[in-house]
């Protein structure tokens, strides 16, 4: 988005103490962190505190983020990742419980890759109009069809399909090196 | 991989080619990931909103902090430059203060040279009087700013009186108190000024 200030950008403003950039930071990745805290946790109080703890670290350490050394998403990835990492561990200290399910069904590697996909594609629909990130997100998630979709959001049918095109024309953009 | 949404009813047959196969690609990394949350609850909201404005868990533990190190100033031993045993070459030293939650307990740092490639520091830390735990418990020695626990510099156990060699890659004029706490506790046991 040529008009959103870039990740690198609020994460440095950030790291000077500035508030504002951090309510942006926060606006546009809870949702990304939120989702990653939850698909391993599996828990939503221990997600919340994780995602917490992410915007803790975030602020705590911005200062140390070097644009030269990696992507701002990769650094925020790291950090909720650390944040999450260290739930999950308290977690079994706390109580011997069976492993994830997510554990039986691939191995390390693929989690991972799977789990930096999908925070890519996560991330990427934050910076997207409301209107189209809606309904994007209905046509994929929530099994409505595009009718439905005019119908739940009260709006022409011919809307609903250029939104879901221009989205997705801006997602290709934004996605432009990310293969599923 | 699922197969709804239908590609063609999403998006129509007057597609380019070059359209068609952007928007394939894009098609394809949305059907393989699962979707977002919906929301984001307001509890956490109002958390995050809180952090870095005010001092939740330690209002009142600074004050605390305050006289506690207020009492610990003459203690402190800048410029010390004294050699100790198997070579470490401490700099200097800062006495810690104990708190009300560990009394009887003591400790010292002993901060060495930085390190110029690393810009590590290089710390001793010698505690007394703090029970050893047992399990997956620890201590841990923090950098602490403005009331926060604000950097890591490491864990460790007890025995009776132990030294414990750690280093810290932090800017150490950027903060304003050492602080020792038990794992996953925000008590603090012994404090003492940077």
């Amino acid at each position: 988005m040529a008009t959103a200030e870039s990740d690198s950008r609020l994460i440095e403003r950030v790291g000077r103490g500035d508030r504002e950039a951090f309510e942006q930071l926060y606006k546009r990745f809870a949702r990304p962190v939120l989702a990653m805290a939850l698909r391993q946790l599996g828990d939503n109080g221990r997600a919340e505190d994780a995602a917490q703890e992410t915007f803790a670290a975030v602020w705590r350490s911005a200062k140390s983020y070097r644009a030269e050394r990696g992507t701002a998403s990769a650094w925020l990835y790291a950090v909720a990742r650390h944040a999450i990492i260290d739930r999950a561990r308290q977690k079994r200290e706390n109580a011997a419980e069976a492993p994830d399910e997510a554990d039986a069904r691939a191995g390390p590697a693929e989690r991972a890759e799977e789990s930096w996909l999908t925070w890519r594609v996560h991330s990427a629909l934050e910076l997207l109009p409301e209107r189209e990130r809606v309904v994007i997100e209905l046509a994929y998630w929530s099994g409505l069809s595009q009718t439905e979709i005019a119908s739940y959001l009260d709006v022409p049918l011919g809307t609903v399909k250029t939104r879901t095109r221009t989205g997705l024309a801006r997602l290709a953009g934004l996605l432009e090196e990310v293969r599923a | 991989m699922s197969d709804t949404p239908d590609f063609r009813e999403l998006l129509g047959d007057d597609l380019t080619p070059e359209e068609e196969l952007e928007l394939a690609r894009v098609d394809s990394l949305l059907r393989s990931v699962p979707g977002p949350v919906t929301e984001v609850p307001g509890s956490l909201t109002h958390a995050v909103e809180r952090i870095g404005t005010t001092r939740p868990i330690w209002t009142r533990r600074r004050v605390f902090v305050a006289v506690a190190l207020a009492a610990t100033v003459a203690a402190l031993f800048f410029g010390a430059g004294r050699w100790l045993d198997q070579g470490f070459d401490a700099r200097a030293s800062v006495q810690m203060t104990p708190g009300t939650s560990a009394p009887d307990a003591s400790a010292e740092i002993e901060l060495g040279p930085r390190d110029d490639a690393t810009g590590n520091w290089r710390m001793r830390l010698v505690v007394d009087g703090l029970p050893h735990l047992d399990g997956n418990d620890y201590y841990v020695l923090w950098l602490a700013k403005d009331g926060e626990y604000a950097g890591a510099c490491g864990t460790f156990n007890v025995s009776g009186r132990t030294t414990v060699d750690l280093t810290a890659s932090y800017d150490l004029s950027e903060y304003d108190a050492w602080v020792i706490t038990r794992k996953g506790s925000d008590s603090w046991l012994l404090s003492a000024e940077t």
